[in-house]
Formats: structure tokens, sequence, C-alpha cells
């Protein structure tokens, strides 16, 4: 049974010099974890960083009127509809929509005044899709009841010299064309970790805002959620078919990337910088395995030789040498496997957090300063279809040349 | 399939569209008579629309698709040009009447008598509507000049438009240095009277966003100076906003204190 011989031999030589082996194996399990921790780093760090840019303003999906993307004015709005909201609510996919008014106006306080983004939110609503309301660092977010309240970013804040209690005199141009100026009391500071976002938002409640711009009861936007960004693109379409059915003409849906393409650019370009990082090790690993197998091969010469001349075919020892290599991958893969995926859990569980220079970093980009984790046996799936496809590349060559002796050559050297 | 001919007509397809967008208006221009200045006539042109030192009173009407009726808005405007300042007080609607705005290069202020407060407007609305109408903030106190921020050339002349002997098709592009809202002005000037008919303004990516009309010429202090101007955004469907004049002085004394944040907080 010449199948029999090569599984045999190549587990006898596996342990035969058990050093070399352990240390190959040292090697891949090493390289496994490093790859699986980076992938499920990456992952976590991707739809965290697309989940809170998600939460700082357009949720998954947003509803407005067309043209929406290049204008964002007051002309681009959702007439109020009962029809709507029944299907926002029933639609099971959507954990959380909120209705907006945005434009543009002038917030001015003593001589200091800024043009700002003024977003009108229903203060009951808005926590079930942004996490503005949770960022109040000073004084609280908008009361339902109350009436000409204004939340600050807190370089807005800064920038105008106002304080919670602060009276400011908000001034725009109305839908009806008409001026509108309004004297609002600050009542809260937020914290927002975006600083353009910080330097131009000021929320207002959303019955003022249709007050202000004389909006009647329409909305600039309605802003939905899903559970994460699969889900919503997963919602898209059949929202859409919904919209449609519902005859809702002149809307339109938009996804987040649409929305925000930097946030999107940002992951593509994290993420490609991840592939080739993975490429880089995955490489240095291949290497080594070729190191180690073709060094046992090398010192193997006249062993080798002496099993050709015994009657081994060629491809026999080009199988020896493979099935030793695919051991010893395989083994270390497993390893490395165990120990990275208990790792990878735990600190999906644990985030970890970042301070100093990082934190400021990860602020810079409006992220909250975390590494998370995020584990899926997918990523099991491919990290291990990565490993075996070097290392098979990898032996190929030692196997090729092990094939290749000649019987005399063989015996003749060391 | 004969390729050959799908060639063809591709080819003929491009080079059609090439000529459309390369020479717009081009097809119905008449060559300009040799040595006419392009310059002098822009300059000529801008001379019968702002004098150094102007007074106006004027009615702007505002339509929009949004409004059941226009809005109307009067105010007065008195510009010092060479000292970079004005000052525009409003009277109409009611809700805005002594809403004053006073430019002191390079800042602009407005006055809300209703909550009387003076604001400051920041750069970062200047290219936000001026007072609900098509003419920006930007408008109101415009640095740039037509005749030292921009170079003119002469496409030709339009024989369709203005009286008689037709209108000069003038090109405006700003000088690289300058700071300009727009990437090109097209302006139509009447050969006769050398005023100006109307201007076509360009973004940088060279769309057309709105198009000015001046009309109603008459004449006031020896001057022939059009009466009605007519904004119309090309991106605003249904937008429209007329200036009328109903009255103009030019080179009046104009008092320092008009210029003043003291004359700015009066209100009416």
């Amino acid at each position: 049974m010449p199948q029999r011989i090569e599984v045999r031999l190549a587990w006898r030589n596996v342990w035969r010099n058990w050093r070399r082996t352990a240390l190959t194996v040292a090697a891949t399990v090493f390289a496994v974890f490093l790859v699986e921790m980076s992938v499920a780093m990456s992952a976590g760090t991707h739809s965290k960083m697309i989940e809170d840019g998600v939460k700082m303003a357009s949720g998954h999906l947003t509803l407005s009127g067309r043209g929406y993307l290049e204008q964002r004015t007051l002309e681009q709005f959702v007439p109020a509809s009962a029809e709507l909201e029944r299907l926002l609510d029933r639609t099971e996919a959507i954990i959380g929509w909120a209705a907006r008014v945005s434009s543009f106006a002038l917030l001015s306080f003593g001589d200091r005044s800024n043009g700002v983004a003024v977003l009108g939110v229903d203060p009951a609503r808005e926590s079930s899709v942004s996490s503005l309301p949770t960022r109040v660092s000073s004084g609280r977010f908008l009361s339902s009841d109350g009436r000409r309240e204004i939340v600050l970013g807190a370089a807005l804040a800064r920038d105008l010299a106002a304080e919670v209690g602060d009276e400011l005199l908000l001034y725009g141009i109305a839908y009806s064309l008409e001026t509108a100026y309004e004297l609002f009391r600050v009542v809260g500071i937020l914290r927002i970790p975006s600083p353009d976002l910080e330097r131009a938002l000021a929320l207002i409640s959303l019955r003022d805002a249709q007050e202000f711009f004389v909006y009647g009861d329409r909305v600039s936007e309605i802003a939905i959620l899903a559970r994460d960004a699969e889900a919503g693109l997963a919602l898209r379409d059949p929202l859409e078919a919904a919209l449609v059915a519902l005859g809702t003409e002149g809307l339109e849906l938009y996804g987040w990337a649409e929305l925000m393409p930097e946030l999107e650019q940002f992951v593509l370009l994290d993420r490609g910088g991840m592939y080739l990082q993975l490429i880089i090790l995955v490489v240095v690993v291949g290497f080594g395995i070729l190191n180690t197998i073709l060094m046992s091969v090398l010192e193997r010469t006249r062993e080798l030789g002496v099993m050709r001349a015994l009657g081994l075919s060629s491809g026999a020892v080009s199988r020896i040498v493979y099935l030793e290599s695919m051991a010893v991958s395989a083994v270390g893969l497993v390893i490395g496997l165990a120990l990275a995926a208990p790792c990878a859990l735990y600190f999906e569980q644990n985030p970890i957090p970042l301070r100093g220079e990082f934190e400021a970093m990860t602020e810079l980009l409006g992220m909250e300063p975390l590494i998370v984790f995020d584990f899926a046996p997918a990523q099991v799936g491919y990290v291990s279809l990565m490993v075996a496809i070097v290392a098979l590349l990898a032996a190929a060559y030692p196997a090729f040349k092990a094939g290749r002796l000649r019987p005399v050559d063989a015996l003749r050297s060391l | 399939m004969n390729w050959r001919l799908c060639w063809l007509s591709w080819l003929a397809a491009v080079a059609c569209s090439l000529a459309l967008a390369g020479f717009p208006a081009a097809a119905e221009l008449l060559p300009a008579p040799a040595g006419v200045d392009a310059s002098a006539i822009a300059k000529g042109a801008e001379g019968s629309l702002r004098a150094d030192r102007t007074f106006f009173r004027a009615r702007m009407t505002v339509t929009s698709p949004r409004l059941a009726r226009p809005r109307v808005i009067e105010f007065s405007s008195w510009e010092d040009l060479p000292r970079k300042r004005s000052f525009v007080r409003i009277h109409r609607p009611a809700k805005d009447a002594g809403t004053s705005f006073l430019k002191q290069h390079p800042n602009l202020w407005m006055y809300i008598p209703r909550v009387e407060r003076t604001v400051r407007v920041p750069p970062s609305m200047m290219s936000q509507s001026w007072m609900g109408s098509d003419f920006s903030n930007d408008d109101l106190v415009r640095e740039s000049s037509e005749i030292e921020d921009y170079s003119h050339r002469l496409l030709g002349v339009d024989p369709d438009e203005g009286q008689g002997s037709g209108a000069y098709v003038l090109e405006y592009l700003p000088h690289e240095s300058v700071a300009v809202v727009w990437g090109r002005i097209v302006a139509w000037i009447d050969i006769e009277s050398g005023f100006a008919l109307r201007q076509e303004f360009y973004d940088e990516d060279g769309e057309k966003l709105r198009l000015l009309r001046f009309e109603d010429v008459r004449e006031v202090e020896g001057r022939r100076v059009p009466h009605r101007w007519t904004l119309t955004p090309l991106d605003k469907e249904g937008h429209e906003t007329r200036i009328e004049m109903l009255e103009i002085a030019f080179d009046p004394e104009l008092a320092d204190s008009i210029f003043t944040r003291r004359n700015l907080e009066k209100g009416r």
C-alpha cells in the first residue's frame, strides 16, 4: 500500500526533528493569531466607524425629497403623512426613525456670530436613531414641551462665547422666503466627536423649527436606523418598493454611504490597508514554511536517495514532503485559531479604550476612542483558506526538488 | 452588423456635441468689427449701472412657486464705492421695516429692530439668500469689480439684441489671482447706447447659474439708466427676483454719519 507508507514516512519525519517542527508550528501559530486578530479588529473598527458615523447624523437610510443629496435646502422635504409613519413603524427591520428639519441659519450672541446647521429634532424620537441626545456635556437635551430651547455643539458654543442659560438670536430665511428671527435659550452643550459637526451644529425642537422656517408640517428628512449597516442595505429595496406602493412621489431614499462618502472612502481605504498588511504577513509565513521544509529536504538528500534507490517513486517522495508541510501548517493553524478566537471574543465583549494621542486622533475621525473587535466564523474560514493556500505553495518547491533527486547523485552527497 | 457605419455615426455624434459644447451661441454671432476695445465697452456699460456714489430707492419683487403672491420688499441703498462702504435700509414689508445693513470693508453688519440686535454677518453666510430673494448677501456687498477683477474679450455681435445695430457679446474671465464667485460672465451690451442688456453668470465648472436682465431704460440726471433688473436663477425652477428703481441719484453728498453703527441701530 504505497499511500500508507507515504503517510507513515511523513509522520515519522515530522517527529524526527521535533525542534524544527515545533519552531515551524510556532511561526505558523503566531502568524495565524496575528492575522485573525487583525481581521477581527478591522472588521470591528469598520463597523464601529460606520455605526458611530451613522448615529451622528444620517441613520442607515435617509428619506427626503429628490435632490437632497446635491442641495440640502428647505426645497427638499417630506410632507407629513400618517400612512408613511405607519409604514415605518410596521417595517420590522427598522429599529428607529426620526423626522428632522434641517437648514442653514445665522446664530448670534453678543458681537459674535456664526453660520450654523440648524437641526430641528423631535426630542422624544431622536434617541431612537442618533447618539446626539446622549452627548450632552453640560445642561440637558431639548425637552419635549419646552419652547425656544437650543442645544449647541461645544466648539460652536466656544466660538460664540455662549453658555447654558444665554439667549441667542437665530436668523434665517424661512421656506416662505420671509426673514425669520427668534431668540433661543441655550439649555445644553453637546460634545460631538467630530470637530466639523461640533463647530456647526445647533439643535432646536422639530416644532420650533417648523414654526421658525414657516415649514408647516413638512420635514426635511426622516433618518432611519436598522440593526446594522448590512441590514440597512438589505432594507433599502423593499422599503423603496413599499414607498412607491404608498404613492409618495418626489421622495428618495439615500444610503449612509451617499450622504457620508468620506466615511465610506475612509473605510475602504482602511480595509485596503488591512488587506495589504495581511498579504505581507501571510507571505512571511509562507517563506517560513518554505525555509523549514527546504532545509529538511536538503538535510535528508542522502536518505531520500536511499528511498528512491529502494524503489519509492519520485511522486511518492514529493508527496511525503507535501504531507509533512501540510501536517505542520494544519497543526499551526488549529492552535493559532484556538488561541485567537477566545482572545477576539474577549475583546469583542471588552473593547480596548484608547488614551492620549490616539484618543485625540480617533476623535478627529469622529469615532469613539475604542478599539472594537468583531469576531465572525466567516473570518476563521478565510484565514484558514489563506494559510492553506500559502502552505501548499510554499511546499511546492521543496517537494518538486525532492522528487527530482537522482538516486545516484543523492547517495553520493553527505 | 455594419461596424463601419456604427463607427461613423458615433464619430459624427461626438463631433456634433463637441461643436455644440465648444461654441455656445457662437453660431448666430456675427464677427466683431476690428479695433473695438472690449474693456472700454465693459467699463462704459458698468458706468451706466452705477456711479462711484449712488443713492437709490427700489422695490424688489420675489416670485417663487412656494409663494401664492410675490413677496415685495422696498428698500433704500447708499453706496460709496471708493471708500468701500454701503448702507441699506428696508422699508417694507412691515415685519422687516427698519432692518438695516451696513457694509464697512470687510465687515457686514445687520440690525434687526424687532429684537434690537446687531449681528455681524460672517463670511460663511455670504452665499445665503439676501432677504429671501435670489440675490445673495455677497451680491449686496460685492467686493469684486467686473472691470478690475476680470479680463474682457469680445466674442462677436448679436444682431438680434438691442436697438437697431445689435449688441456686443463680451466674455469676462476672472484674473487668476482674484477670488470671485463666478468662473465666467457673458454680457450683451447695446452697440448704440453702450449700456448693458443682460448678463449670464457661469460657475467654475462652466454651468450657467443665473441670468440678469436690465430693462426699462430711462434718463436720470442726463444718464440713461435701466430701471428694472431681473434676476433668474437657473438652478431653481420658477424663481425670479425683480428690482425696480423708484428713485436714483448719482454722486449725491453722502455724509459720513450714514455709514455708522449709530445710524444702523436708529431703525427706520
